[in-house]
């Protein structure tokens, strides 16, 4: 019995540790330009579009957080076996893999932006300086908590996996859920804040990002103080729900029966899909059909 | 990439050619002729493991209602992500599942890893209804069928104009689960095989005994499932092109042509998993 209270605690722990993770990769990866809609940001100037956002998705998402992760549970592994003290090893491991997802923003965003240079689009320099080190920042928050959760699911929980192995694993289940929540939130609504609400954007606005802020022009700073509001948090949700659900059926349910996490994971699934669905006929009801109003044509 | 998410999409479903069938039989019956030549009967069994694995994989990825960009700005249905990325997310969430479970036998772990790659398929979709729903103010919309095939819902209404539609229908939502579980369950198959071999191998390798070397046989079949898990989930990308909605995508009708590419990816790169410590050996 013991063991199960240690065992609640520990993946109350690790699911708390994967929220922060969640919404730190979202906001990172916002303020970065990285998930899908960056396509827009790379559309926007060859359609006559200038902008300051910061432009690195040279990679998707789930590979980029599986390097960066694994390379920090790596480093924080090799730290362990040296007798370096487990939070002090991830510590520096996380800090490590951040200077490697700091080298790779910069090459990334002066390789991208340079590539637009026909299409008459500046690199800046101060969005280099201001804005890579605020993506490392939250990077280095996303890569410490998920490398702490591995490390808990090995030496309180018991996985089998070796460190850095976990670290690729949950790596990129983190970018597959914070891209897969975050992105049409950053897309949709905050490069598109000015398409009608509670509609998609029409293909023929494709490229007319907003370029402007409330004073001057609009930065990625700005957009990660939008994302941060729901998209970030939503996805800290999201792989939070998903960390713990995975490990309260095992560490609760394994005792009483071998079959039990698989029981209780098929009706964990079932309780998601009445959700779904209920808030899918709710949007129906309530939003009703889409109806076109004369002034939601493009740009 | 165009910022619509590649090129156009027609659905068209183009049948393997007969050259096409016949390579991928014989690779296979050679990598299997290679596998009894090294590792024996044990060798075959793993291998064939491994491509049902594999073929599990691949068949899964079809299932996944992947938007990509576009359904980032709400101009198609799906998650807004990478066909092989978000298959991988659940696939490998799954094989965490299911080497958790490993020790409690066959049945057990590849029903855990199904369960933990559905599981986390199912949250995810969730979340982004919550998402379209309560950030966007979208309602789910198909742009490839005008009804539900489940709920019976009518789609072309809700559309915004100007889009192939967004976020993501009932239909959409089972799909992802069920691709997220034969993901969960192909990878953990595809780890189990690959441990069975290599905790059989490496005592008699490196003279020790079988708890002596479990992390590095764990991990060896860890890092080649993983690997494998790609490459198939990226088979499957390639023949999807772009995106999907789910089953009820014209395009999930070319799911043959992966099943078999899969197959041939699967015996060719498993060969080389499961005759590693043997090649290893001759050198």
């Amino acid at each position: 019995m013991e063991e199960i209270v240690f065992g609640i605690g520990i993946t109350a722990l690790a699911g708390a540790l994967a929220t922060v993770a969640g919404a730190a990769e979202d906001t990172e990866s916002d303020i970065g330009s990285q998930g899908d809609p960056n396509s827009q940001v790379q559309l926007a100037p060859q359609m006559g579009y200038i902008h300051r956002i910061f432009n690195k998705a040279v990679a998707g998402e789930p590979p980029a957080y599986g390097l960066w992760v694994a390379l920090g549970a790596g480093l924080a592994w090799a730290f362990m076996a040296m007798q370096i003290n487990p939070i002090l090893a991830i510590v520096l491991g996380s800090a490590l893999a951040v200077f490697v997802q700091g080298v790779y923003a910069t090459t990334a965003y002066l390789g991208r932006t340079a590539s637009l240079a026909k299409f008459g689009q500046p690199v800046y320099i101060d969005i280099l300086k201001s804005m890579t080190t605020v993506t490392m920042a939250h990077a280095f928050v996303a890569i410490f908590t998920t490398v702490a959760m591995c490390h808990l699911m090995i030496s309180a929980l018991g996985h089998p996996f070796p460190l850095p192995l976990l670290g690729l694993v949950w790596g990129i289940a983190l970018g597959a859920a914070g891209s897969a929540t975050g992105n049409p939130f950053y897309g949709k609504e905050r490069q598109y804040q000015e398409q009608a609400f509670g509609a998609g954007v029409p293909i023929s606005a494709s490229g007319n990002i907003v370029r402007y802020a409330e004073a001057g022009q609009r930065n990625s700073l700005d957009n990660g103080f939008f994302s941060a509001k729901l998209g970030g948090p939503a996805s800290g949700i999201c792989f939070g729900l998903i960390v713990f659900f995975e490990l309260w059926r095992t560490v609760v349910f394994e005792e009483l029966n071998i079959w039990g996490p698989i029981i209780v994971g098929v009706v964990v699934i079932l309780l998601f899909a009445i959700i779904d669905r209920y808030i899918e006929v709710w949007a129906r009801k309530n939003f009703g059909p889409y109806s076109a109003a004369p002034e939601e044509a493009s740009s | 990439m165009s910022a619509l998410g590649g090129p156009k999409q027609t659905g068209g479903v183009q049948s393997p050619t007969a050259m096409g069938i016949v390579l991928s039989i014989v690779l296979i019956i050679v990598a299997l002729g290679l596998a009894y030549f090294l590792v024996q009967m044990a060798g075959v069994i793993a291998l064939v493991g491994i491509i049902i694995g594999g073929v599990l994989v691949a068949f899964g990825v079809h299932f996944v209602p992947v938007g990509g960009a576009p359904a980032a700005m709400g101009q198609s249905p799906g998650i807004a992500t990478g066909v092989a990325m978000l298959a991988a997310g659940a696939g490998l969430a799954g094989l965490f599942g299911g080497a958790w479970a490993a020790p409690f036998g066959l049945a057990v772990a590849l029903a855990g890893g199904a369960v933990g790659g559905g599981l986390l398929m199912a949250i995810t979709c969730t979340m982004v209804n919550v998402i379209y729903i309560f950030g966007m103010g979208i309602p789910a919309a198909s742009g490839k069928v005008d009804k539900d095939p489940i709920t019976g819902d009518t789609f072309p209404e809700y559309k915004s104009q100007g889009t192939e539609g967004h976020g993501l229908p009932f239909i959409s939502w089972v799909g992802g689960v069920v691709g997220g579980a034969l993901g969960g369950l192909g990878g953990t198959l595809i780890y189990l095989e690959l441990l069975d071999i290599y905790q059989a191998q490496l005592p008699v390798l490196l003279n020790a005994t079988v708890e002596q070397i479990a992390p590095v046989a764990i991990s060896l079949a860890g890092i080649f499932a993983v690997g494998m898990f790609l490459i198939n989930a990226v088979l499957a990308a390639y023949n999807i092109t772009g995106t999907i909605e789910g089953p009820h995508d014209p395009k999930f009708k070319r799911f043959p042509r992966a099943i078999i590419a899969a197959a041939v990816a699967s015996a060719v790169a498993g060969f080389f998993a499961i005759a590693l410590l043997e090649l290893v050996g001759v050198f």
